[in-house]
């Protein structure tokens, strides 16, 4: 049973204290905080004194160059020291020339019999015309696969730090882009008539160089950059919807999965028999052809599709942190 | 026969010096100038003229052989790109820049134009 209050009582109670704290009548506070008057700001003359000589002296001593003495000094001592060392060092430099051996001399360390067997065997035990490639794609492959995964993992590293996973709001990666590239031209009709005609001859180029690897000079790396160039310029004229429909993040991540493992198994492959002196089965056909030198073309295409989507996710994720 | 190779030398070296006094001119002007669009204006000059009469040369001197061909298409693709690539810069220096009026005459309706592409 509710028992009626007074209007006074009913002023002091909460209710009525809420109500107007809400609509801001009253100031709850007032009256009872503790309010400080400050102190009116009286400069203290000995201080502002002792700032002025320390600032005084800063001037004289370090930033008023013109009439510094130990400055002047030791400004004259560095340049001479400068061209003392510059000519003691290229002095040095030249007497350490002097001792090498003359170039094409036939007793350098350089030519010892690793560079005699490359050169000799190169092309008998490899199959390829191009000497450097049967290097480092028969000799050395462990070492280029191993180049290869660098770049993916560096790729890896790059979405990691740059991918933009929000797909609404704000700071989505569109949203973001827009803002980014709000004053590039866009859909610029000459760049696209361009890219029409250049990309397909880029991209012909690219794979021309990959699978000349063995037969001239060229190769994986070189051609595989070639197409990611190719990639960064369609991007460049028609944008992210229209380099969707064959190049998004799925196919980057399945190319570069299936040829690193291609990479892998082939060459484990290869060192299994090797190591144990079998052989291999895999015919080195007459070099100078195309389809010839047994692992080193597949191992080509493989290093160049992998190059190619490093590139081209490479500038997407920087301009995008997405695909 | 003899004549033919003389001229051919003398034509071809003719060719690759004013290509490379083309040069010259080129980075002269990138380093002279203040304004992006002048300086752009010396460089793709001498990426079309200056390697152009350049590679002229060159072929030239290489005389008719399949190399020939192959300089031919380089002069083919960095006409097609080169002009390209200025054309890129100079319309994003034109969207981005507010002061344009103080570098350069500009008629009074482009502004319009612009905003709508």
């Amino acid at each position: 049973m509710s028992k009626p209050i007074s209007e006074e009582e009913y002023r002091k109670g909460m209710a009525n204290r809420l109500k107007q704290w809400i609509l801001g009548e009253e100031d709850p506070l007032l009256g009872n905080m503790e309010i400080q008057q400050q102190n009116e700001y009286v400069p203290n003359q000995k201080m502002l004194r002792r700032h002025k000589k320390d600032r005084d002296r800063v001037v004289r001593d370090v930033l008023d160059t013109e009439h510094n003495k130990h400055y002047k000094r030791f400004f004259r001592f560095y340049k001479i020291a400068a061209v003392v060392s510059c000519v003691a060092l290229i002095l040095i430099l030249l007497v350490a020339v002097s001792y090498l051996p003359p170039v094409g001399s036939a007793d350098k360390p350089v030519n010892n019999e690793v560079s005699a067997k490359y050169i000799e065997d190169g092309m008998q035990e490899t199959g390829a015309v191009n000497i450097v490639t049967g290097m480092i794609l028969d000799y050395r492959a462990f070492d280029t696969f191993g180049e290869s995964n660098v770049l993916f993992i560096a790729t890896c590293t790059v979405l990691i730090m740059l991918r933009n996973d929000r797909k609404k709001g704000k700071h989505s990666a569109e949203a973001e882009e827009k803002r980014d590239s709000y004053y590039e031209p866009k859909a610029d009709s000459i760049l696209q008539k361009i890219t029409f005609v250049l990309f397909p001859i880029i991209v012909i180029y690219g794979i021309y160089v990959i699978l000349n690897g063995h037969l001239s000079p060229g190769g994986g790396f070189s051609g595989g950059a070639i197409i990611g160039a190719g990639l960064i310029l369609y991007l460049n004229a028609f944008g992210f919807e229209k380099i969707g429909r064959f190049f998004t993040e799925k196919t980057h991540k399945w190319i570069s999965f299936a040829a690193l493992t291609f990479y892998c198994l082939a060459k484990s492959y290869s060192f299994y028999t090797g190591a144990h002196h079998l052989e291999s089965g895999i015919p080195l056909g007459t070099p100078g052809d195309i389809i010839s030198s047994g692992l080193i073309l597949p191992l080509n295409i493989c290093v160049g599709l992998v190059v190619a989507c490093t590139m081209y996710s490479f500038y997407a994720l920087f301009r995008k942190g997405g695909y | 026969m003899r004549l033919i190779e003389w001229a051919q030398f003398i034509v071809g070296t003719g060719l690759l010096i004013t290509g490379l006094g083309i040069f010259f001119i080129q980075l002269l002007g990138v380093f002279k100038f203040k304004y992006i669009l002048n300086r752009m204006h010396a460089a793709a000059m001498g990426d079309t003229l200056g390697i152009g009469i350049s590679l002229v040369g060159l072929m030239i001197l290489t005389g008719f052989n399949f190399t020939t061909l192959k300089m031919g298409l380089i002069i083919v693709f960095l006409w097609l790109a080169s002009p390209v690539s200025s054309h890129l810069i100079a319309r994003l220096e034109v969207t981005t820049n507010e002061h344009l009026k103080e570098f350069c005459e500009l008629p009074e309706d482009t502004k319009e134009e612009e905003e709508q592409c």
